[in-house]
C-alpha cells in the first residue's frame, strides 16, 4: 500500500540558500526595471519609490492593506529560516545542538560569560584598590527591554515564556554590578527605544484676529459627526454650537458634561469662549466630536507637560468605535433569530 | 437686621420697598400670605421647593423691579397697560409675574390669576357644548376648579362687588341684580355645568365695574400665547377646535383688550407647555402670532434674562444655606464654576442640576 504524503506534518516550506539568493538578484533585476519604467533614477530609488510605482501599477480596491500587491526584499517576505545545522557527515556545527533550543542556550552562555567578565574585572580593582561604587551607568531612561518575539525573530528559534524570563533576569543582574558599563554595547543590542507618544501631536500656532485676541481651531470626529471648534481667549465660558446657545442645544446635562471636561481639566471654565460648528451623528455623537476638537484647539494655549496630562487623560485620542455591520443570517450585528426548535 | 452669613436675604418682605440695592436678595414670603394670594399660581417646581425647605423665598430681580415700578407709577385714570413678559425657557418668567402679583396684592388690588393658559387649551377631558353659546364649548372642570381659587384669593371683593344684572342660570335658577359677586362664584362651584358661564360673568362684571373710584384690578395671565394659538382637542367629527371656540378663552380675550381703565395687564409668552410651537421660539412676536400680536399691541415688553453673576452667587449661597447641595465638591470653588458652566447661569437648569446634587 502506497504511503500517503502527510503534507502538515512535514512542517511549513522550507527555502533553500540558494533559492533567496535568486529571489534577491530578481528582485533587484525588478527594481532597476521598475525605476525606468517610472522614469526615476536606478541608482537612488528606494523602497517607499518601489511602493509608490506599485500602487500606481496595480491599483487595488481591496480595504486589507496586507492582502493588496507588495514588492519587497525576499528578506522581509521569505520568514527566516535555520540553514543546516549539521555537515556530511551527520555532525552538528555547533556544540550545543543536542540541547534543543541551540541558539537560546549559546546566547545564555555568551551572556554569562560577560557577567563573568564584568565581576573579573570588578575582582582585578579591587585588588588594586581602585574600586570604587560610582561609576557610570548604562542610561535605561527611554528604552525598553526587546519583546519575546522579537527575541525569537533574532534566534530564528521559538522559545518559551520562561526561557525569555530567565534572559532578562540576567541582563537585570549585569546590570545590577556597578561595572556594567564595559558591556554596555552589548546590553544595548536587546534594548528597544520607546517612542515618545506627546511628540506626534502637531500643535497649530496660536493665530490672533483683529482685536488682537488670541484664538486657535480644532477639528474631531466620532461616529460620524465631524465638528469643528474656534477657542477664542479673554471670554467668559460661552459657548455657541452652530448658531445656537449650548444650553439650548444639547438639552440634555450628559452632553454638555462633555462640553465641559476639556476646560474643567486645564482649569480654564470662564476663560474661554468658543464657537462651533458640527453635522452628522447624533447627539452624543455630536458631543463627543466637540469634546476632541475642542481639546485639540486648546494645545495651541497650554504647556508640554499638559499635552501629556491631556493625552493620558484621553481627551485627544479619536474614539475609534463605529457602528459594526449587520452579518447576513443574523438581525443585527450580533443579535441572531429567534431560534424555533422546528 | 442681616447678619453677615445671610447676604443673600433680605427681610424686606413688602414688594413695595424693594428697589435696586435688592437686587440678587432672596425675600421670604410669609406662609399665611402665601395660602391666599396663591392658591395655584406658583409652578409647580417651586411648590415642591417650598415645601423641601419649609419657606417661600423669592429672588429679587430687575425685570419684576421694573414691573413694580411701572405699577406703582400706573395712572388708574389711563386705560389698563399690557406688559408682557419674555424670555428663554426657564429664566424666571413665572416666578416675576408672581412677585408683581404679591406686590399687588399687599397694595390691595383685585387679583385675576390664571397660572397657566396652557391648561385650558389642550387635555380636557369632558368638553360640553355651551348652553349659552352654542357654537362654543364648555371646560367645567378646568372653571370650577379656576373659580374655587378665584375664591381664596379675593375674598374681601368678592362681597363688596355688586352684580349689575340678572343672571338667568337654568329654569328655576338666576341671580339677581344688586347681589355680591360671591353667589356667582358659589353658584359657578355649585353647579359645575354653568361654571365656564360663571367664569364670563365674573369676568364681565369685574371689567364694567373697574373704575378709577373703586378697586384696581390686575390680570395675570401665564402663557397668554395660549389664547391665540391652537388647541389640542377636537370635537366629536374629530376637526380640531379654534381656541375662540371655547367660553373661556374667548372671555379671557375680551379682558385682554385695553378698553377699560383702573388696573394692569401682565402676561407672560412661554413655550414650555405650548402646543405646536418650536422650542427655539421665545419672542412675543413668534409665540403670539399675527392675531395674537395684533390683539396685544400696544404693550410693553419685558425681557427676562438669565441669572446674572451676583445673582447666580446669591443663589448658590441660598442653596448652600439650605443643605441642598451635599456634594463635597459643591462646595468647593471649581464646583461652582462647574455649576455656573453646566446650568450656564438658566435658573432652572441650576434648579434641575442641584437637585440631585
Amino acid at each position: 500500500m502506497l504511503q500517503r504524503k502527510n503534507i502538515a506534518a512535514a512542517g511549513p516550506e522550507k527555502y533553500t540558500q540558494e533559492f533567496i539568493k535568486k529571489q534577491i538578484e530578481e528582485f533587484n533585476i525588478g527594481k532597476r526595471h521598475l525605476a525606468n519604467m517610472m522614469g526615476e533614477d536606478p541608482e537612488t530609488f528606494t523602497q517607499e519609490g518601489i511602493d509608490r510605482a506599485i500602487a500606481y501599477l496595480f491599483p487595488s480596491g481591496l480595504f486589507e492593506k496586507r492582502a493588496r500587491p507588495v514588492m519587497k526584499h525576499p528578506d522581509e517576505i521569505f520568514p527566516k529560516q535555520r540553514a543546516v545545522q549539521w555537515g556530511e557527515d551527520g555532525r552538528p556545527f555547533h556544540f550545543l545542538f543536542y540541547t534543543g533550543k541551540q541558539s537560546y542556550y549559546s546566547l545564555m552562555h555568551d551572556t554569562f560569560g560577560k557577567f563573568l567578565d564584568i565581576q573579573k574585572y570588578q575582582d582585578h580593582m579591587r585588588a588594586e584598590g581602585l574600586f570604587s561604587q560610582d561609576t557610570k551607568q548604562v542610561n535605561l531612561i527611554g528604552s525598553r527591554w526587546m519583546i519575546k518575539e522579537e527575541l525569537e525573530e533574532i534566534l530564528v528559534q521559538p522559545i518559551s515564556d520562561h526561557d525569555y524570563v530567565r534572559f532578562i533576569q540576567l541582563l537585570e543582574r549585569i546590570l545590577a554590578l556597578p561595572y556594567c558599563s564595559r558591556e554596555e554595547e552589548y546590553i544595548q543590542r536587546f534594548r528597544r527605544t520607546l517612542e515618545v507618544q506627546s511628540k506626534k501631536q502637531k500643535i497649530e500656532p496660536l493665530q490672533y484676529d483683529e482685536n488682537k485676541v488670541a484664538f486657535s481651531t480644532g477639528e474631531g470626529r466620532r461616529k460620524t459627526a465631524t465638528a469643528t471648534a474656534t477657542v477664542r481667549d479673554n471670554g467668559s465660558g460661552k459657548i455657541t454650537v452652530n448658531g445656537v446657545d449650548y444650553l439650548h442645544y444639547f438639552p440634555v446635562l450628559q452632553d454638555r458634561e462633555q462640553l465641559m471636561f476639556p476646560f474643567q481639566f486645564l482649569d480654564r471654565l470662564g476663560k474661554h469662549d468658543m464657537e462651533c460648528k458640527v453635522t452628522g451623528g447624533g447627539r452624543s455623537a455630536q458631543a463627543g466630536a466637540i469634546r476632541l476638537a475642542t481639546a485639540r484647539a486648546l494645545l495651541s494655549f497650554v504647556t508640554e507637560n499638559e499635552v501629556e496630562s491631556m493625552r493620558q487623560a484621553g481627551l485627544l485620542t479619536p474614539d475609534p468605535r463605529v457602528k459594526e455591520r449587520q452579518k447576513p443570517g443574523q438581525e443585527g450585528a450580533r443579535r441572531k433569530f429567534t431560534w424555533n426548535k422546528r | 437686621m442681616e447678619s453677615p452669613r445671610a447676604v443673600f436675604r433680605t427681610s424686606e418682605w413688602d414688594p413695595a420697598n424693594h428697589g435696586d440695592q435688592h437686587v440678587g436678595q432672596f425675600y421670604t414670603i410669609p406662609p399665611s400670605q402665601v395660602k391666599t394670594v396663591f392658591p395655584h399660581g406658583l409652578p409647580h417646581r417651586f411648590q415642591q421647593q417650598i415645601k423641601t425647605f419649609n419657606e417661600a423665598c423669592v429672588m429679587v430681580r430687575k425685570p419684576a423691579l421694573e414691573l413694580i415700578g411701572y405699577l406703582k407709577k400706573a395712572d388708574p385714570a389711563h386705560p389698563s397697560v399690557r406688559y408682557v413678559l419674555y424670555g428663554e425657557r426657564g429664566t424666571g418668567k413665572s416666578l416675576s409675574l408672581c412677585h408683581a402679583l404679591h406686590h399687588c396684592s399687599l397694595q390691595d388690588w383685585l387679583i385675576l390669576h390664571i397660572p397657566d393658559a396652557h391648561l385650558w387649551v389642550k387635555n380636557c377631558k369632558e368638553l360640553m357644548p355651551s348652553s349659552y353659546h352654542r357654537a362654543r364649548f364648555d371646560q367645567p372642570i378646568e372653571s370650577s376648579v379656576w373659580l374655587k381659587n378665584f375664591r381664596v384669593t379675593n375674598e374681601r371683593f368678592l362681597k363688596q362687588i355688586k352684580t349689575s344684572q340678572k343672571y338667568v342660570w337654568s329654569k328655576r335658577e338666576f341671580t339677581d341684580e344688586g347681589r355680591p359677586l360671591g353667589e356667582i362664584v358659589d353658584q359657578g362651584v355649585a353647579r359645575v355645568k354653568n361654571a365656564s358661564d360663571a367664569v364670563g360673568v365674573v369676568l364681565k362684571e369685574l371689567k364694567a365695574q373697574a373704575r378709577p373710584g373703586s378697586y384696581r384690578l390686575v390680570v395675570g395671565v401665564d402663557g397668554v400665547n395660549a389664547l391665540w394659538g391652537q388647541t389640542t382637542l377636537r370635537k366629536e367629527d374629530r376637526s380640531l377646535i379654534d381656541p375662540s371656540e371655547l367660553t373661556l378663552v374667548h372671555n379671557l380675550r375680551k379682558m385682554m383688550k385695553n378698553d377699560w381703565c383702573g388696573g394692569a395687564v401682565i402676561a407672560t409668552v412661554t413655550q414650555t407647555g405650548s402646543v405646536f410651537t418650536p422650542s427655539s421660539a421665545y419672542l412675543p412676536q413668534e409665540l403670539l402670532g399675527k392675531e395674537g400680536f395684533d390683539a396685544l399691541d400696544p404693550f410693553l415688553p419685558v425681557s427676562v434674562p438669565a441669572y446674572s453673576e451676583k445673582e447666580f452667587e446669591s443663589c448658590y449661597q441660598y442653596y448652600r444655606d439650605r443643605r441642598w447641595i451635599q456634594h463635597h465638591r459643591g462646595h468647593t470653588e471649581e464646583g461652582k464654576k462647574e455649576l455656573l458652566f453646566l446650568s450656564s447661569s438658566n435658573p432652572a437648569a441650576l434648579e434641575r442640576i442641584c437637585a440631585f446634587l
